[in-house]
């Protein structure tokens, strides 16, 4: 238990050095913004990790946890006139307890069920949301719906960054959601090392047998979804922020496709898989962009092979390997 | 509501039902027997609508060849899947949920192959027949009734197969027990390529039927797609009778509500149904837990 405590602490640390050197080595706008989206996906493979590789429930509700994040954001500095350093924390929030309705709901189902549930509860607020054409205000812009309709919602303020900081208000940006990303990456590690994290694997592994050992279900399940949503709706606080915009596009298929690729290519359960992955992924992205036809052919190929042939991902496939070699035997039950 | 407006109704909801029903029978043989939720079954879909246009449109060939066509495609997109993502996964750990992220996969590299054969532009299915019935005042389009008949026939002919085949009874006997069926010789990996082949043929006329009413686009898949997984779980997902009878109910009520309460909030209505469903009762209205629906 120390010893993967201490390897933890020295991953982490070693990452966090590099990502602090990387924008003074690097000092190109492009690059800055682009990690910084990195950090954001990284926030949020983090914590669907939880749920998905964790917990083993497959949601996939995360990217509409997200969205409730942002939107929240949007809508309390829009309508409200609140700053947005307040609005964020509230919007985690409020991602919270709206994570929790969607854990209450998934209770009774497992496997492919909850798939299906989640992904209906995301098309609904997708739907709802394009959909709602009555004005809410009238602004000289022009109609407002409640939630922004297709436009999204735009117009409400940021983070004071750019006057603050003048042309280097894309560090800042940078640096918050290093921050960020560090906060989740702890937070994720404590839970999955802690007792918390245990139960969440019991009853992924054996429910039965977890549950005869007076783990309670209804509660467990409750708290991963409760825990897996405080930094994805501060990502999507961050994100909303970051761009001064947020719309429906956060709901699309293919981004949702994106951010499963980075947790499977990297090891869906394991720590540090979801962070390679996301880098992995951000920078066959980048690679692609020249090709843009074929960047969705050449994701969908990646997802499918890894799932087919290494379906622990490069971190996990590692970890078994490194097992297989001191033990002799078979791969680890976490 | 006069009777005209009755009539007009439930022609277009027994076609949209006839319609889903199509699309939907090869979701639920696919679950009922492999287990496995496709997710490419949209792209499937897509696949034989744009087949049928390039036999007829591109290769100038009659109705028939391009019907015929498109299900040739379909059944090979289904032998696809198996080969590439079923075949080797089958039986490992988190099967049912690896497999939603394999067929995701598939379908994504699909439908932008499409994109990129056929481009973004939607097109008009050529497999159509002009034409109307009149009953009453109403005009009933040839192409609802061809739709209509096309679909009994298919559920006929799998019903048929299902009850009175060899082939038919190997796939019951899969889906009720797989090591039982394997331990009576039946090949558990042909049946699984047959079903996968079926569900894709199924798929390629639903597509085009899909395509025939409205256009053909490389997206057009997503929409019945996701009808037919709300039938599914309305049905009890793999229960394939309740799927039909689901199908055809969810027809009737969409064509009323486009009619009462118009089109925007339809489909979000429909999608909330199936949240209250899936939280009243998880194993869908007709299903119950762990039985098997063939």
């Amino acid at each position: 238990m120390t010893r993967s405590w201490r390897n933890d602490l020295s991953v982490g640390l070693a990452l966090l050095a590099l990502a602090v050197a990387l924008p003074f080595v690097w000092p190109v706008n492009y690059v800055v913004t682009q990690v910084t989206l990195f950090f954001v996906w990284a926030v949020v493979v983090t914590q669907w990790n939880l749920v998905y590789g964790v917990a083993g429930i497959f949601s996939l509700a995360q990217m509409a946890l997200f969205a409730v994040g942002a939107y929240a954001t949007a809508m309390l500095g829009y309508y409200l006139e609140w700053s947005l350093w307040l609005a964020m924390p509230v919007a985690g929030l409020v991602t919270v307890v709206v994570s929790m309705l969607i854990g209450l709901a998934c209770l009774r189902l497992r496997g492919p069920y909850v798939a299906l549930l989640t992904l209906a509860i995301a098309q609904v607020m997708y739907l709802y949301i394009v959909n709602d054409t009555a004005c809410f205000t009238n602004p000289p812009s022009g109609c407002m719906p409640l939630f922004g309709g297709v436009r999204g919602v735009t117009r409400f303020g940021d983070l004071g960054f750019r006057e603050l900081f003048k042309q280097d208000w894309r560090l800042a940006h940078y640096f918050l959601a290093l921050g960020l990303l560090a906060a989740a990456t702890v937070f994720s590690v404590v839970i999955i090392r802690g007792p918390l994290g245990l139960a969440f694997r019991a009853l992924r592994d054996n429910p039965d047998f977890a549950r005869s050992r007076g783990i309670n279900r209804f509660r467990t399940q409750l708290w991963v979804f409760a825990l897996s949503a405080l930094f994805t709706g501060l990502a999507g606080a961050f994100y909303a922020a970051n761009f001064r915009s947020i719309g429906p596009t956060v709901f699309s298929f293919s981004l949702l496709l994106f951010l499963i690729s980075m947790m499977v290519v990297g090891g869906v359960g394991t720590i540090w898989g979801p962070l390679l992955g996301a880098a992995l992924l951000m920078m066959t992205d980048e690679a692609l962009r020249e090709v843009q036809d074929w960047r969705d052919i050449g994701l969908g190929l990646m997802l499918a092979l890894f799932v087919v042939l290494l379906p622990r991902g490069i971190v996990g496939t590692l970890r078994d390997l490194a097992h297989r070699r001191s033990a002799g035997r078979g791969p680890p039950a976490a | 509501m006069n009777a005209d407006v009755v009539i007009q109704i439930v022609a277009s909801g027994l076609t949209l039902g006839a319609m889903y029903a199509v699309s939907t029978i090869g979701l639920s043989l696919v679950w009922g027997s492999l287990g496995m939720l496709n997710m490419a079954h949209g792209a499937m879909l897509t696949m034989g609508g744009y087949a049928a246009y390039f036999v007829m449109a591109r290769l100038g060939l009659p109705h028939v060849a391009g019907l015929l066509g498109a299900m040739v495609v379909g059944a090979m997109v289904g032998l696809l899947v198996y080969h590439t993502v079923v075949r080797t996964m089958l039986g490992s750990r988190s099967f049912d949920t690896n497999v939603i992220i394999a067929t995701v996969g598939i379908a994504s590299v699909l439908e932008n192959v499409v994109l990129k054969l056929f481009d973004a532009q939607p097109l008009p299915q050529p497999l159509v027949i002009g034409g109307s019935l009149q009953v009453g005042r109403v005009h009933i389009p040839n192409q609802n009734l061809l739709i209509l008949g096309v679909a009994l026939v298919l559920m006929v002919a799998i019903a048929l197969v299902l009850q009175r085949s060899r082939a038919g009874r190997a796939i019951r006997a899969t889906a009720m027990n797989r090591e039982a069926a394997q331990l009576m010789g039946v090949p558990i990996g042909r049946v699984y390529a047959q079903v996968l082949m079926l569900a894709g043929a199924l798929a390629a006329v639903s597509g085009i039927m899909v395509s025939s009413i409205a256009t053909l686009s490389p997206t057009m898949g997503g929409d019945p797609m996701l009808k037919a997984f709300i039938i599914c779980v309305v049905a009890g997902l793999g229960n394939v009778y309740g799927a039909v009878v689901s199908a055809i109910a969810l027809g009737l009520l969409e064509a009323t509500a486009q009619y009462v309460i118009g089109v925007r909030f339809g489909f979000a209505l429909l999608l909330f149904l199936v949240i209250a469903i899936l939280i009243w009762r998880p194993y869908g209205l007709f299903g119950r837990r762990q039985v098997v629906r063939l």
